[in-house]
């Protein structure tokens, strides 16, 4: 029993001071007893149980792409050192460091995170919430491959020459922590700079633009009249131009990126093999002089964070405009209201649009890349315009797939209005629908710029598949949403509380859906018929629609069955 | 006989092992501004979400305005309001937008929707700030603006659930008049707050819950004299408050002293 006659300042542990002191690393203590607890008492649910079994599966997929990433960077490491070859090393660190940053932002939202702000409210100190928000990091899919990557590496030049084993480790251990802390930085300036509604109209302005940017380019890149008419020879001749016209500015960037951490790694590697120990040495320190940089970038701003700083509630510099804000879309009731709403929480939602736009801008690069024969015929690969529309699609997964995320707390009136459930995720299929056509059509006139004009027959047949994806992700969709939501934090990129068995889920849906249309349209190009392409998926087609207007109209059922678990994931406290 | 606005029998809610609600059996008759009290904990909200279809009873029945949960739900959320537990507001709109969506999904017609949002921005005194989205207002702003939205369709039925917490002096004091307003013009208030004070001066009706079970419904009078008959100290004619009532059903006053904790300063 406590005692409570005991004076104010009894109880208390000796406190140390630092990140290592002992009160730190009680805290570490109750932090990680926490966490366990959580972890245990999510299993006593059935969710909980089927979330963990995802993001084991997903780890092992994770863990699979990075060993094949780690196997493929150790042989590449391998050729280069054995062969000498190293003025392309850069290039494999360049690689492992993009990855490793894309790859954590992409996931961002999709993958369980916890706030470490709420631990500000405890004697916590700058130092221990510091290496918490590093640590907490580590565990994430990025660290994972980046890391299986370096590992990939170290292996690969230690078999072609092992006297590089310690600098090459040396090396990759700076670089790995180089990549770590750049991670949490950005994902922390991201979230800083997206909190404020101002910041995130800039930034989604500058998104735009950059694709429509992109899409300009195209032309000034490729002058018409090209590659298909001039055959390959007449390409060749380009091709070789565009080179000449490219080395000096190639030249320039290799001589600037020996000075960037990627560069520093594969010159600290050449140095060491040339026996250069003290220029080996340099590289290596501003290496870790960059390392620093990015702690330090992450300090700076996980500092103001730990001095009180409540983006949420930030102050408008400016009296608030008292000018009238119309309506979006015209139409009354409840449809236009929740596609109205929706519309306008899309626009303010980084994370959203981030989800929608990023697959468009990388329909724009695989264009590229089947340009430039890819296929190594010589042509353009002539299914281009299908994969590139459904690849555009991609951003949706976590739109349609739990698209009661977004309303939060606000689940609760969804339920009160007297407007059946059926209506609003009837308006939210609409929206997305309509966005869904529309990125398709951005997607497919990007893959058009890059690529040419595809046949009428390919055409038709992108259409068929479409007709068949969309009510098939829209069905699956409203069946996740309700079985499987989770709340979503639309002012944050990062330490979202998603739901790997939703994202597992929705991916191999749609995998299955891509794989659909991709064995129907190869089998009958195998059969030399791709006009039964279109009737066999406007038959799928026919199916995903009643799937899908079966489900809506048992989704009232469905979702009143599981009210109480929905406004309890989507409405609790953080 | 005029049908009850409220009415509940043997209403009950188990989670598992643990029974928030047991048997609770109400009637709250239209007209009535009603106040429902209970300690942290006794079963308040989980009351509210049950009589406002938000959470299906394990047994027992609710009847709002004379009708079942069910077939007629849709109907019945016409002529109810809610301010719900958490608010339930949409972050990223705008107070304008918020509440246009909200009159959209109550079926008002664009015009309506449009002049009463404005009547309300201007009552609750958000007006100045209908351009700032929901997530960057204070808490008592968010308050005001869940309230407008619960009121935006003319309800019959009004479920308050802490309607004053966080809210200042001078807009609790227009809130009052508007919910004594709404009362005159026939319509029913449900309501849940910590301040007995309020309860005492706006309710004519009070029921108490308790670790999950009805101890105390009537009116303040019926009650006082309840609880006077049973105090031994009490003298006859002695005006026991609502706190006084409200802790002596509930057990809290008088009896043990609670403990000191001498090593707080």
């Amino acid at each position: 029993m406590a005692d409570l006659g005991a004076p104010a300042s009894e109880g208390f542990a000796p406190t140390g001071t630092g990140p290592f002191g002992r009160m730190a690393r009680g805290q570490y203590a109750a932090l990680a007893a926490m966490r366990m607890r959580l972890f245990v008492n999510g299993l006593r649910s059935n969710d909980g149980v089927f979330e963990l079994g995802a993001r084991a599966i997903a780890y092992v997929v994770y863990g699979c792409m990075g060993v094949g990433l780690g196997v493929g960077a150790g042989v590449t490491a391998y050729s280069f050192v054995s062969r000498q070859m190293w003025q392309l090393m850069p290039i494999e660190f360049w690689v492992i460091c993009f990855v490793w940053q894309a790859v954590s932002v992409a996931l961002a939202s999709f993958q369980e995170q916890f706030d470490l702000g709420g631990l500000l409210r405890f004697p916590i100190g700058f130092g221990a919430f510091y290496g918490l928000c590093v640590l907490f990091g580590l565990v994430d899919a990025s660290t994972l491959l980046g890391g299986l990557c370096s590992i990939g590496v170290l292996a690969g030049v230690t078999i072609a020459r092992p006297d590089l084993f310690g600098w090459t480790a040396l090396g990759l251990v700076i670089f790995a922590a180089f990549n770590i802390l750049l991670v949490r930085a950005i994902l922390a300036w991201i979230d800083r700079w997206l909190a404020k509604r101002r910041s995130r109209e800039i930034v989604s302005a500058i998104f735009l633009l950059a694709v429509v940017s992109l899409q300009l380019l195209n032309p000034a890149l490729h002058q018409p009249g090209n590659s298909r008419l001039h055959g390959r020879a007449a390409r060749n001749a380009a091709a070789r131009a565009m080179a000449d016209q490219v080395r000096p500015w190639v030249k320039y960037v290799g001589a600037v990126q020996a000075w960037l951490p990627p560069g520093l790694v594969a010159v600290a590697i050449e140095q060491s093999a040339e026996r250069e120990t003290a220029p080996a040495m340099m590289s290596v320190s501003v290496l870790g002089l960059y390392a620093l940089a990015a702690g330090g970038l992450l300090a700076f701003r996980l500092r103001a964070e730990y001095r009180g700083e409540n983006l949420g509630e930030a102050p408008t510099k400016t009296k608030a405009d008292a000018r009238e804000s119309g309506r979006l879309i015209g139409g009354a009731g409840p449809i236009s209201a929740v596609i109205e709403k929706d519309l306008r929480t899309l626009t303010r939602s980084m994370p959203q649009l981030y989800a929608v736009c990023v697959p468009m801008l990388m329909v724009f690069i695989i264009g590229s890349v089947f340009r430039n024969g890819f296929t190594g015929t010589g042509h353009p690969f002539q299914f281009a315009l299908p994969i590139c529309v459904a690849y555009g699609l991609l951003g949706f997964a976590q739109l349609m797939y739990n698209n009661l995320g977004p309303e939060g707390k606000g689940i609760q009136m969804l339920f009160l209005f007297p407007v059946p459930i059926r209506t609003v995720m009837l308006a939210k299929n609409m929206f997305h629908a309509l966005l869904f056509m529309l990125v398709a059509l951005i997607s497919g006139l990007l893959a058009c710029l890059r690529l040419g004009p595809p046949s009428a027959l390919l055409v038709v047949t992108t259409l068929a598949w479409l007709a068949f994806a969309l009510p098939a992700n829209l069905a699956a969709g409203n069946v996740l949403s309700i079985t499987m939501a989770y709340r979503v934090n639309l002012g944050r990129i990062g330490r979202q509380a998603g739901s790997q068995a939703n994202a597992l889920l929705s991916m191999l849906i749609q995998m299955t859906l891509l794989g659909v249309g991709a064995a129907v349209i190869a089998s009958c190009t195998v059969f030399d018929r791709l006009w039964l392409a279109t009737p066999i998926l406007l038959v799928l087609s026919a199916g995903a629609l009643f799937a899908w207007l079966k489900i809506l109209s048992n989704v009232d059922a469905m979702a009143n069955q599981r009210r109480d678990v929905l406004i309890a994931k989507l409405a609790r406290t953080e | 006989m005029e049908i009850a606005a409220i009415q509940t029998h043997g209403l009950t809610r188990r989670f598992g092992e643990l029974t928030a609600v047991e048997n609770v059996t109400l009637s709250v008759a239209q007209g009535q501004f009603f106040g429902f009290l209970g300690p942290n904990g006794a079963g308040k909200s989980t009351t509210i979400k049950m009589l406002t279809g938000l959470l299906e009873p394990s047994a027992g029945t609710v009847e709002i305005l004379g009708q079942p949960f069910g077939a007629a739900a849709l109907e019945l959320k016409r002529q109810i309001g809610v301010v719900p537990e958490g608010m339930a507001l949409l972050g990223r709109l705008t107070a304008t937008e918020y509440l246009r969506f909200v009159g959209s999904m109550y079926g008002l017609d664009r015009d309506t929707v449009n002049r009463r949002t404005e009547e309300l921005l201007e009552f609750m005194q958000l007006a100045g700030d209908r351009r700032k989205m929901v997530t960057d207002f204070s808490h008592g702003m968010q308050k005001k603006l869940a309230l407008a939205a619960a009121v935006i369709h003319g309800p019959k039925v009004l479920f308050l659930d802490e309607p004053f917490e966080g809210v200042d002096a001078i807009a609790a004091g227009m809130l009052k008049v508007m919910l004594q307003g709404m009362i005159q013009r026939g319509a029913t208030i449900f309501l849940t707050t910590h301040v007995l004070e309020i309860v005492e001066r706006l309710c004519s009706h009070v029921a108490i819950i308790h670790q999950g079970r009805l101890v105390a419904n009537g009116s303040i009078d019926e009650l006082r004299a309840g609880v006077a008959s049973t105090l031994p100290g009490a003298e006859s004619g002695q005006r026991l408050t609502l706190e006084e009532i409200f802790l002596s059903i509930v057990g809290a006053g008088g009896g043990e002293p609670v403990q000191e904790l001498s090593w707080l300063t």
